[in-house]
């Protein structure tokens, strides 16, 4: 076997798939709750504050209740408290929600870490109460797709059913209706009676609670009970990428994730060959360029309309 | 001068500042401190002796650099988040210049070592500046992608090709020769000459921004664009040019970092340095002296922070403070405008009867 396939068939191998899978799942239900927030008009640069808020309140409940149930329970209460917060600066204060966001990520910084080293001690806490690992003894009768699927932490089965409700949600309902316009058309959205800033506080509400849940994956699920000081490790800014990568789909915006997943995956995979830290890069290139094309063809879709409707419109 | 709106910025920033400090009293008493002893920590952390001092001059100057290439950004309506990645690779580049030209003279070290540093910072916020106005991509969107990709590609080449080689560092280049270092000032702190020339930089930019015709013509781009356009101004040149000094001064920064404090390469060249720079440039409205001003009084902060530690405190109590008074201000103009609309429409119902009212 040539080393080139050597290296082909780790990358390839059920490990990396499952590995991806697991790394995929913070990121896709904070991009879920920032596809919220991207449809409701807000430019939320402050997930990656609110996972990291997420993270620590979870291994708190979970250490102070000695059960992860608790701690979801209370990162639960606590995202939804972010949420409020940043519904009333951004939304009915007004403010920039660029400020507001890259300040939220500085201060769960700065909160976190203060209220790790003041509870725990030492700057993290490691071997509290985890969230349980699913064994389903039929998904290993199929082949590859089982086992990849099976053995998995309970959030990764319920970010599925997120993604299906969210993205429900957000196509079937009026309310989803609601929300998309009030990111569009505020204006057409308060002529048909329903509160723009209504949908955009629904939208702040909704990201602080996936963001939580993220955040209490991150650290419940994915690292077994751990929290570290700076965890979130700029998975915020990697789920905001999805965002702009999925035009705000949550369907799309999980795909965007398992890409993201993907190759941080093979990133730790092909370490002997080429250096986790490039292999990094390629999805934030991706996204870059994904969004120049976007944009592009938006434009260009708007003059050819332009063009059609001729001197009618004009 | 609009005294009467600067008047009530500072009230508001009093006000901010002060209930910043109650929170952070809160939160220090719920963790079992005595915010009373905590705060004097602080204030003798900053000012104990010569080295804390000469620390808070040298963050002062990154701050004030960071927060003015924010200002820059943000005069001519393009907001410069990337400043950190910029910072990094200016850090980098200038450090290798340094490495390869071991035992030349520093004349020459110099100039060539910033002169990489201002094409690294330059051109790397010059991307997306580019795409901004001639794509109209979101800069906040691609500098914070491109400022991950310059933290990966610094980790690559510190851990990889650039690695140091005798000491068993995990990611760190070469040091730079003695001869190479910025001359210390206070012996013991990360005080360097470097400070000189960040106090040229820095009366430069407030001159340009505050007392000239360039500097009015910015101010006209980022308020109203499509008047500065219709008024013959060349706003997307001013945009992407203003980018790309906003990215030059940043990567002098990271090389000030490397010839004045740290003497190599390693990611604790900056610790989301801009990013405080950042919130600097907020608070201070993007005002440039007020940045200036207020780099002075974070810097004491961040200082001082770290003398907290010596009675149990987690340093990270600045950033707390930091953020909570952006916070604070934020509400307050927010909590006032909203104040301000509804005394106005109560006024006009009472003027106009209610007939009118009902339309709004």
């Amino acid at each position: 076997m040539s080393e080139f396939e050597k290296a082909l068939s780790t990358v390839f191998s059920v490990g990396t798939l499952q590995q991806m899978l697991r790394s995929a799942t913070p990121v896709a239900l904070a991009a879920i709750g920032g596809s919220m927030t991207e449809h409701a008009g807000i430019m939320n640069i402050g997930m990656d504050g609110m996972i990291l808020m997420g993270a620590f309140f979870a291994v708190l409940g979970s250490f102070l209740a000695q059960s992860a149930f608790a701690g979801v329970a209370l990162t639960l209460g606590v995202g939804l408290l972010v949420g409020l917060f940043f519904g009333l600066l951004v939304v009915r204060y007004r403010s920039d929600e660029f400020i507001i966001g890259c300040a939220i990520n500085t201060f769960a910084v700065g909160l976190t870490s203060y209220l790790s080293r003041s509870f725990f001690g030492t700057a993290g806490a490691k071997g509290n109460p985890a969230l349980p690992v699913l064994h389903l003894a039929f998904l290993n009768k199929i082949p590859i797709l089982g086992p990849m699927l099976n053995d998995q932490s309970l959030f990764v089965y319920l970010t599925w059913l997120i993604v299906a409700v969210a993205w429900v949600f957000v196509y079937k309902t009026p309310y989803g209706f609601w929300l998309r316009a009030s990111g569009e058309k505020p204006d057409t959205l308060r002529t048909a009676g329903i509160s723009p800033t209504k949908m955009k506080w629904i939208a702040s509400v909704l990201c602080g609670l996936l963001c939580a849940l993220a955040g209490a994956h991150l650290s419940l699920g994915h690292l077994k009970g751990t929290f570290a000081e700076n965890m979130s490790n700029s998975r915020g800014y990697i789920a905001f990428a999805c965002v702009i990568f999925a035009a705000a789909n949550p369907a799309k915006a999980y795909l965007a994730a398992l890409m993201f997943g993907f190759f941080e995956a093979i990133g730790l995979r092909l370490q002997g060959y080429i250096s986790s830290d490039l292999t990094q890069i390629v999805p934030y290139v991706i996204t870059i360029v994904m969004m120049v094309y976007v944009v592009v063809r938006k434009q260009r879709q708007r003059k050819r309309t332009a063009k059609l409707e001729g001197p009618a419109s004009a | 001068m609009n005294w009467k709106r600067n008047g009530r910025y500072l009230l508001s920033l009093l006000i901010s500042v002060l209930l910043a400090f109650l929170v952070g009293a809160l939160i220090l008493g719920i963790t079992g401190h005595s915010p009373l002893k905590a705060y004097a920590a602080m204030i003798e952390g900053a000012f104990r002796n010569a080295r804390n001092r000469g620390d808070v001059l040298e963050y002062a100057m990154v701050l004030a650099l960071c927060g003015l290439a924010c200002d820059l950004g943000s005069r001519v309506g393009i907001f410069n988040v990337g400043g950190e990645g910029q910072l990094l690779l200016g850090a980098i580049m200038s450090c290798q210049v340094g490495v390869a030209l071991q035992g030349q003279s520093p004349w020459l070290v110099y100039p060539l070592a910033a002169l990489a540093a201002i094409l690294t910072g330059g051109i790397y916020a010059l991307i997306p500046g580019v795409l901004k106005v001639k794509v109209k991509v979101n800069e906040v969107i691609t500098t914070i992608m491109l400022n991950t990709i310059a933290a990966s590609v610094c980790q690559y080449l510190a851990k990889g090709p650039w690695k140091n080689a005798n000491k068993n560092m995990v990611a760190a280049t070469s040091g730079l020769d003695v001869r190479h270092w910025f001359g210390g000032l206070i012996p013991g702190s990360n005080l360097s000459t470097a400070i000189f020339a960040a106090a040229i930089i820095a009366f430069l930019i407030w001159y340009v921004m505050q007392k000239t015709t360039t500097g009015f013509e910015m101010k006209i781009t980022g308020q109203n664009p499509r008047f500065a356009r219709f008024s013959g101004m060349k706003v997307d040149r001013k945009i992407i040019v203003c980018m790309t000094i906003s990215g030059a001064i940043c990567g002098l920064v990271g090389m000030f970092r490397v010839y004045g404090a740290v003497h190599l390469f390693r990611a604790g060249v900056s610790k989301d340095y801009y990013f405080e720079g950042l919130m600097v440039a907020m608070i201070a409205r993007y005002q440039p002296l007020a940045t200036i001003l207020l780099s002075l009084f974070f810097a004491v902060l961040k200082i001082g922070a770290q003398g907290m530690e010596l009675v149990g405190v987690p340093n990270q109590m600045y950033l707390i403070i930091q953020t909570v008074i952006i916070f604070f201000m934020a509400a307050q103009a927010g909590f006032l405008d909203l104040l301000h609309a509804r005394l106005q429409k109560r006024r006009s119902r009472s003027k106009s009867g209610k007939g009118a009212a009902s339309h709004v």
